[in-house]
């Protein structure tokens, strides 16, 4: 017994020290004030960071002797550190560079006011897609290097849609409430779901309410939004039909959704373009997906057949080193049109400098879509996004909008239900 | 002479002693009583990440207006109120079953079901995630054994998604639980109960005139520890439903959580809800100790 005692006391000691000593590794280096050392923090090691390290290795042409350390965490974590850290005023441990995704960026450049270097000598905020700008910029000042497009697109199965007697060209440019009729049909005829929805995730109400420049909250980025917004009712009403034509696979997790289309589950699956690569992981589906714009609301005039989800930008905190991070910056991610070729042909990222669309990469077809030029199309929509400013408290609205969207769903008067919502967002957003 | 050094012998004694605590108390008062206190005055101020001041009561104004609080902290009750005596009556069941002297394999049964309290909190949750998910395997064995027709949406219904969360936290908790028991059966005098049994007393008689008095005390302890771990709740619902669907399973903790880093940080306002959860744990453990602990 006492043996066994003094092996598990063993056990621990050589577990705690292993464990603190891998916690070492991880964290260091990423000491912002070192001076000497860039480093980089980012989420999606086969997106962000791929794309990151690419940059990495296009800089040290320039400057082969800057030593630049690109550090993986999840989102979550990061933002879970940089609220800390920004917090307690010690900006020890913090990265020279950060990504932030576009719908929290304001929350951040307002939250901690001269916590971010100010980019706007540094790049050109018009050599960026237009509506990259609104969320990275605060008071006239640019603060962010936009990265990614989130422009969203209608990945279609080509194959499931000809069982059922359509073609791709039937899906494209058209309104919600048909694609629900062909879902219906498609549903009928071939027995698949047209796609998948977690009811937790409203990313599809955002596309429709973006499709029409609306938001949340007005221009302003903090009044909510809710009662009165003609486009968010359009949007509740349309989710409502879908959810209830009985053609949604319901799923609950991020592995869910990408096996959903991934094991020919559904028919279709309206998303951001970065979503590209893992339709692409199922080889064997190559050359029976299309994509086609994004349906806009029917009842909502200002709405277009194009819209954004996601998408996030590159953020130099005001640390020692901010100056050579911004150089750095400045001569990859905000200007490098090879460097995009790049990035586009081995990550699959469309990047938002104009300048980016004009090289090669950017106009090949994709035999995978069937010949497809995907990204031309992609950009063509970039184009026509409307630019909403997502303000700063895009996720605490959709979380009580997310409640209230059960009680709709349940039965509850749509009025009733975004008025509670209004008033609940009116009481607790600052 | 002998009152002289009695004099001067007991300052300097107290100064040792003072020199021996002085380490921890200076240790318990900057790590403990600090943060305390400046979460409480941190309780009182408001606004978005670094830009904060002191708006007096609003924020605890606040809590009553505020729904998803409000339904943040039925729900840790619904855990509670339904999960909580499950749980001690099932690791009370399980450990006194376990405690027969006929039992055979005792040492593997009391692992077998200690072990899920010293798994990772994250990975049994994802684990239950996927056992629990639309096409998962229990919906899948449920079907097979033709008990259900159509799967059940576990995690993303709302009535079913609580369910899920109970019998995870019930699932990791019993065993941790019924450690507690199983040492305080041991320490029952087995004479007492071979006199109730020489006394013509049923086993169930035993159970409840012997067996449950003298665990009271455990039963306090383990209640209490596990009101308080309910209260805490967040690992489970944040890996496995993160919430949702719409709040259904959000806990007061994840509410703080997002407070502080899902949404636009408000440090202030998650200080205060942080010390609901304080002050619901001194009433419920005052009752608790009203209600059981008469006898020490």
């Amino acid at each position: 017994m006492k043996k066994a005692f003094v092996l598990l006391l063993a056990t621990f000691l050589l577990l705690t020290a292993c464990s603190s000593k891998s916690d070492n590794s991880a964290s260091g280096g990423s000491g912002g004030d070192s001076g000497q050392e860039i480093s980089v923090w980012a989420w999606d090691p086969n997106f962000n960071i791929a794309a990151m390290k690419l940059a990495v290795e296009a800089y040290a042409k320039t400057d082969p002797d800057q030593k630049i350390n690109v550090i993986e965490y999840a989102q979550d974590d990061i933002i879970q550190k940089l609220n800390t850290g920004l917090n307690s005023g010690t900006t020890n441990g913090l990265p020279n560079i950060v990504l932030i995704e576009d719908y929290r960026a304001q929350s951040f450049l307002k939250a901690y006011p001269d916590a971010f270097y100010d980019l706007s000598s540094v790049i050109k905020p018009g050599d960026f897609a237009d509506y990259k700008i609104a969320s990275s910029s605060l008071d006239g000042k640019q603060y962010g290097v936009p990265f990614d497009s989130g422009v969203a697109g209608l990945y279609v199965r080509t194959d499931y849609l000809q069982e059922a007697g359509y073609k791709a060209a039937d899906l494209t440019n058209i309104d919600w409430d048909r694609y629900i009729e062909i879902a219906k049909d498609v549903k009928a005829k071939t027995g698949h779901d047209m796609l998948t929805q977690d009811p937790n995730d409203l990313g599809l109400i955002r596309m429709m309410i973006q499709s029409a420049g609306s938001w949340y909250t007005k221009e302003d980025g903090s009044t909510p939004d809710l009662k009165d917004n003609a486009a968010l009712k359009d949007a509740f009403q349309t989710y409502k039909a879908l959810m209830e034509s009985d053609t949604v696979k319901i799923t609950s997790d991020w592995s869910q959704f990408l096996a959903g289309f991934n094991s020919g589950d559904v028919a279709s699956v309206p998303t951001g373009n970065w979503i590209t690569p893992s339709v692409k992981a199922e080889a064997s589906q190559s050359g029976k997906w299309a994509i086609v714009p994004m349906p806009k609301l029917k009842n909502t005039s200002s709405s277009v057949n194009a819209t954004n989800i996601g998408g996030s930008s590159w953020y130099v905190l005001n640390i020692p080193g901010k100056e050579k991070a911004a150089e750095f910056l400045q001569k990859t991610m905000g200007s490098d049109v090879a460097l995009y070729q790049d990035m586009l042909k081995n990550v699959g990222v469309i990047g938002t400098l104009k300048a980016a669309g004009e090289g090669e990469a950017y106009k090949e077809s994709d035999d995978f879509f069937g010949g497809q030029k995907t990204v031309e199309d992609f950009n063509k929509w970039t184009q026509q996004i409307p630019r909403v400013n997502y303000g700063m408290n895009t996720y605490a609205i959709e979380d009580i909008l997310v409640s209230e969207m059960q009680n709709y769903l349940n039965g509850q008067d749509l009025d009733k239900v975004l008025a509670d919502a209004q008033a609940q967002a009116e009481s607790q957003l600052h | 002479m002998k009152s002289e050094s009695a004099v001067r012998r007991r300052p300097n004694g107290a100064l040792t002693g003072w020199l021996f605590i002085i380490v921890a108390v200076v240790l318990i008062c900057t790590f403990y009583f600090y943060p305390m206190i400046q979460a409480l005055l941190l309780s009182f101020k408001t606004g978005t990440g670094a830009n904060i001041h002191f708006n007096g009561i609003d924020n605890y104004k606040r809590l009553f207006t505020d729904k998803v609080f409000i339904t943040a902290l039925k729900n840790t009750c619904i855990f509670l109120v339904i999960q909580v005596p499950i749980m001690i009556l099932l690791s009370i069941f399980i450990s006194v079953l376990l405690n027969d002297s006929k039992l055979k394999f005792k040492g593997f049964f009391r692992t077998a079901i200690f072990l899920p309290s010293v798994t990772s909190l994250v990975a049994y949750s994802v684990v239950f995630k996927y056992m629990f998910g639309t096409d998962g395997l229990v919906n899948l064995a449920l079907t097979n054994m033709h008990l259900i027709s159509a799967p059940i949406q576990w995690i993303t219904d709302p009535f079913w998604a609580k369910i899920t969360i109970i019998i995870a936290i019930t699932w990791r908790w019993t065993g941790y639980n019924m450690i507690f028991y199983l040492s305080g059966l041991q320490n029952i005098d087995s004479s007492i109960y071979e006199a109730a049994r020489i006394d013509g007393a049923s086993a169930f008689r035993q159970f409840r005139s012997i067996t449950i008095p003298l665990l009271k005390p455990i039963i306090l302890f383990t209640s209490i520890t596990s009101t308080i771990g309910t209260l805490q709740l967040f690992d489970e619902v944040m890996n496995i439903t993160k919430g949702g669907p719409g709040n259904a399973t959000m806990s007061i903790s994840q509410y703080i959580y997002n407070l502080s880093f899902k949404y636009t940080p408000d440090f202030g306002y998650a200080a205060t809800v942080s010390y609901t959860i304080v002050i619901l744990i001194v009433l419920l453990s005052i009752i608790q100790f009203k209600v059981a602990g008469d006898r020490k």
